[in-house]
């Protein structure tokens, strides 16, 4: 065993130059720490013949030098569209479905010569925060293997903690990349809503979903980040912006940062030992030049209702398609479309599903559009408006990502409540369309990670990338 | 411990077009109440500006070219159709609008 | 009966002309093989999303313009949600809350009064698969799925089914002098609903709706049969309800559908994977310049022209005559005749266009000329206009030819002669009154002289030949 997936990218990448390893080193690694770790459950489909059989046509080619990405193998989540890759949504509904198309991302990093170990374990359509509600079972945090890895990208955050692969793609729609990467110890980023095409992305909640790049360093995430994003003409919500390097700004001095850590943010919701760790985290910034307030921020606690009402509606509303008809599964024995349509969708998805589409339902009925939905988005926009105040005066709002750290396997499974508290902290970014990062802050006693939120305004990841780096750096 | 009538999971599931169990109504009763109690929160939250946000995109919306087209062979189409009839997709029969 | 007050409003649905569709980037064409002008997108697989045509939104807008509508200028589109299998996604993208047209009018005109019909409001939808039905299955066809639709919803302004018929006419007249749909309605492109109510009082009563009507005069037949439905049950005194009904034409009335769902069932809601689009003024501005001068605005050139009504309505029944008289310059009447006498006679018989023909505008302004100074007749014309519509031949050389060729007044005198005097048998005829005679003695003649001689002439000499004996 070589244990070539411990070393950074940019250590691979230079193994690779020089002839050191091949891509097929990389891959065979991969499935064999895999299948060692297969308990974790982090995987619901290995692309494993095609990916060895890709890494070997690689290996006999010559070796992009410019493009570090070149060969590393990553992992995707089971909600993004991979062309004759079953992808599945940790749901029934679609367990033997092969999409005959490629998501725009993967178009991507197909073109950067990225290799697809397999598709990563989730929380069925991305509802839910500890990828307990997967058809195929939850997977395992890595860390302690009797607790949960969060979610809705649990597997993703589970196979780079593990580090069975370097890096993966998650998606973000209510903290489904920060809240399993805070759980799980990694850096996880949800990027601007626009910044990356949705093309392929499965929806759950269109106005709020974003992919975004899961991995062991923040180097190695804004590294993945270049290769996402751009505008896409199949994705009318993707938006045009200056090419950039995300790793630009990495490695300079943060003296003089204005940060705002909001009070609600570290309220009594929060537990003590991670308040301790942001504390301790508040300290280094200081220490070094940044200046940090704390600050009131309205309708912050209001965030999980808006989510709540925006979430399930558009999810209503998205899931509609799946009735038997065109794909995915289809109840047999009905004879008539009403029976197709009820027997189609009570069996095929899962009791959180069903929920939350039975609730999003109710709330786009008839006057309730308006009571409900309408309010809703009203109360986004003064929640934007809020954050936009903010920005005007820092450069940074920082927080917790996560109240407590990963809970139990067998822990909270009857509350249907619970799958929203758990992502109060993160929420708002996704109302406002901001970039989050969550990046490692340390552990509490028993060696469980705790999760710093650091919120940008639009389009600056660059700029959340240099102060994540610099604090990962100090809590070395 | 609050619950929606029978009646209501009833119609909250044709919305949704989602059999309900006779065995399951209970359960349904209890947790689709929890989260409207959630929902419900939204009246008691005020705001001036009436404005929706729609989507967070501030951008231009950059329209189609009326000619830029593409096709998928409905061979590649049909492998995940679940019944299909030559070149149709087949339903059960479907009451006439 | 006559007690009653009728409220007619009309809601039609026109496919738009585009290339592709609405908002997935496939070819706009159904009809035949099923299936095959299709991609990912119609078929809504998981993770694919809608982009805009930007020419169906040009069309909608000129549309709503030459309706005389208040432009919405932030362009935002709603799902409408509900489950059938004709409908991929589960939604409809349609323009609920922010139509891109509202508040505008038609104007009709019955024996001679005109009067204003409001347009509540015209919007851009896109239309669902084709369906067709056995047994115990039903077939889906995804052809037709995402082609561009509006719908232009009335007020319910007409009184009675001579206005309703007025409005379907001069609605389907504007959009197809505009190229926005082709309104073909026995093939589906344009597509009528009914709303009817009857009432005693100023206040409207309850309105059913009519799904679907086949074409405008069957819409006129439906209004009649429903309102004397209507009227006779709340003679019997029963109530109106609101509720779907199709008419059926073999039994010339309208059988119901349905009981409308109480409220409104289809779950709106701003469509999130369609960030608003701002109509600019200099582009609504563009439209609004670039537009083809509208049927009415036709009418009035025709009539200071002085063409008779019963001609100014078969021009504008005809829109590649209209077209073609449009920067016409001479004289419109003898153009207008021509256009719509012997050159239409020619198409017909031929079934070309006026495009397909070698009549360029400056031959057909020339021909126009030659008639207005009387150099040539309508007969003569007539017999020209087949070498006129297929050769490239000068049009003086062929007016001339034809005159050469004709045999001279001398030479048709002696024919005419000998013809008149070999029958006796139709002198006697004459004589006594007969028509008959003079047309088998015109007979005789042309095919004595193989066609050659000029009618008008050959009838003259005929008549004084006759008048002589």
């Amino acid at each position: 065993m070589n244990n070539y997936l411990d070393l950074s990218i940019k250590e691979i990448h230079e193994l690779l130059v020089k002839k050191e390893i091949t891509p097929l080193d990389l891959v065979e690694e991969c499935y064999t720490r895999i299948e060692k770790n297969s308990d974790l459950n982090c995987f619901i489909t290995l692309n494993k013949s095609e990916a060895l059989e890709y890494a070997k046509k690689l290996s006999e080619e010559p070796v992009e030098e410019e493009n570090l990405l070149w060969g590393i193998p990553i992992a995707i989540k089971d909600n993004i569209s991979t062309k004759n890759i079953r992808t599945t949504c940790a749901s029934k509904m679609l367990e033997n479905y092969v999409p005959i198309f490629d998501a725009t991302v993967i178009e991507k990093i197909k073109a950067k010569k990225m290799i697809i170990i397999g598709k990563t374990n989730m929380d069925e359509f991305a509802m839910g925060s500890t990828s307990r509600t997967s058809y195929f079972g939850a997977p395992k945090n890595p860390i302690d293997k009797t607790k949960i890895t969060g979610g809705s990208s649990g597997g993703s955050a589970a196979c780079v903690a593990g580090t069975l692969v370097p890096l993966a793609l998650g998606t973000d729609t209510g903290g489904s990349i920060r809240q399993p990467a805070s759980y799980t110890g990694i850096v996880g980023m949800k990027p601007t809503y626009g910044r990356i095409s949705r093309y392929g992305l499965i929806a759950f909640a269109s106005s709020l979903d974003q992919i975004g790049p899961m991995t062991r360093n923040v180097y190695e995430n804004a590294l993945l980040l270049n290769e996402l994003v751009g505008k896409d003409p199949k994705d009318l919500t993707s938006r045009k912006c200056e090419i950039e390097d995300f790793t630009r700004l990495i490695g300079q001095d943060i003296k003089g940062m204005k940060i705002a850590i909001p009070n609600y943010f570290v309220s009594n919701i929060v537990s003590d030992e991670i308040i301790k760790k942001l504390n301790h985290v508040v300290e280094i910034l200081k220490n070094n030049g940044a200046e940090i307030e704390y600050i009131d921020m309205k309708y912050l606690d209001q965030a999980v209702t808006l989510y709540q009402i925006i979430a399930m509606g558009e999810a209503s509303s998205n899931l509609a398609r799946f009735d038997g008809v065109k794909f995915g599964y289809r109840s047999q024995d009905s004879h008539s479309v009403e029976d197709m349509y009820a027997n189609t969708r009570s069996t095929g998805f899962g009791n959180e599903v069903k929920r939350r589409i039975m609730v999003g339902s109710y709330l786009l009925s008839g006057e309730n559009a308006k009571i409900y939905y309408d309010k809703a988005l009203m109360i986004r926009n003064a929640m934007k408006e809020e954050f936009d105040k903010v920005f005007q005066n820092y450069d940074f709002i920082f927080g917790p990502t996560t109240t407590t750290v990963a809970y139990s396997l067998d822990e909270n499974l009857d509350d249907p409540r619970k799958s929203f508290m758990d992502d109060v902290l993160v929420i708002p970014v996704n109302m406002a369309g901001l970039p989050g990062l969550n990046i490692s802050m340390g552990e509490n006693e028993n060696h469980m990670p705790i999760g710093l939120h650091i919120i940008g305004n639009y389009l600056e990841e660059a700029k959340m990338y240099q102060i994540a780096s610099f604090l990962e750096e100090k809590l070395k | 411990m609050e619950k929606l009538t029978k009646e209501e999971v009833l119609h909250v599931a044709h919305l949704a077009k989602i059999k309900v169990e006779d065995c399951e109504i209970e359960k349904y009763q209890v947790e689709l109440k929890q989260l409207l109690d959630d929902v419900d929160k939204i009246k008691e939250i005020e705001v001036e500006n009436e404005e929706l946000l729609v989507t967070p995109v501030e951008h231009e919306t950059i329209l189609r070219n009326d000619f830029n087209t593409r096709k998928v062979e409905f061979n590649e189409l049909k492998k995940n159709v679940p019944v299909t009839n030559g070149n149709f997709v087949e339903v059960p029969v479907m009451v006439n609008e | 009966m006559s007690e009653y007050k009728t409220a007619i409003g009309i809601e039609v649905h026109c496919e738009l002309k585009t290339n592709s569709k609405m908002f997935v980037d496939s070819i706009n064409n159904y009809g035949g093989m099923a299936n095959v002008n299709i991609n990912e997108i119609d078929f809504a697989l998981p993770g694919t999303l809608p982009s805009v045509n930007e020419y169906g939104i040009m069309l909608g807008l000129k549309a709503a313009l030459a309706l005389n509508c208040t432009i919405n200028k932030k362009v935002i589109f709603d799902r409408k949600n509900y489950f059938y299998p004709d409908l991929p996604k589960g939604y409809q993208i349609t323009q609920a809350r922010n139509p891109i047209g509202v508040n505008g009018y038609i104007e009709i005109e019955i024996d001679g009064e005109k009067r204003k019909i409001g347009i509540h409001d015209i919007h851009i939808e896109e239309d669902t698969c084709k369906s067709t039905h056995a047994e115990t299955k039903s077939y889906l066809d995804f052809n037709r799925n995402g082609v561009p639709l509006i719908e232009i919803v009335s007020e319910p302004d007409m009184k009675n089914e001579k206005e309703a018929m007025a409005y379907l006419e001069k609605l389907k007249e504007i959009l197809l002098y505009t190229n926005v749909s082709d309104c073909k309605m026995e093939e589906g492109s344009m597509r009528c609903d009914v709303n009817v109510s009857v009432s005693k009082t100023e206040e409207l009563g309850v309105r059913t709706e009519t799904k679907n009507i086949g074409s405008i005069s069957s819409v006129g037949r439906a209004i009649v049969a429903e309102r004397n439905r209507q009227i006779q049950e709340i003679e019997q005194g029963n109530t109106i309800v609101e509720e779907t009904r199709r008419f059926d034409e073999k039994q010339n009335r309208t059988i119901l559908m349905r009981i409308k769902e109480t409220g409104n069932d289809y779950r709106y809601f701003p469509e999130p994977d369609i960030p608003p689009y701002i109509l600019e003024d200099k582009l609504i501005n563009q439209v609004k310049e670039s537009m083809e001068i509208l049927p009415d605005r036709r009418r009035e050139i025709y009539r200071n022209a002085g063409i008779q009504p019963i001609n100014i309505e078969k021009i504008i029944a005809n829109q590649e005559i209209s077209n073609y008289l449009l920067d016409f310059s001479g004289n419109l009447v003898i153009a207008s005749n021509l256009l719509l006498g012997e050159i239409s006679a020619y198409l017909n018989k031929t079934g070309k266009k006026l495009a397909e023909t070698t009549l360029s505008k400056e031959k057909f302004t020339h021909l126009v000329e030659k008639l207005d100074k009387k150099e040539i007749n309508n007969q003569i014309f007539k017999e020209i206009v087949e070498t006129i519509m297929e050769t490239e031949e000068d049009l003086d050389k062929i007016v001339d030819a034809k005159k050469q060729d004709e045999i001279g007044e001398q030479e048709l005198n002696k024919i005419i002669e000998t013809i008149v005097l070999s029958n006796q048998e139709s002198i006697e005829d004459y004589k006594q009154g007969k028509d008959r005679a003079v047309k088998y003695l015109m007979g005789q003649i042309m095919k004595e002289t193989k066609g050659k001689a000029n009618p008008v002439i050959a009838n003259k000499l005929l008549m004084q030949k006759l008048n002589e004996q």
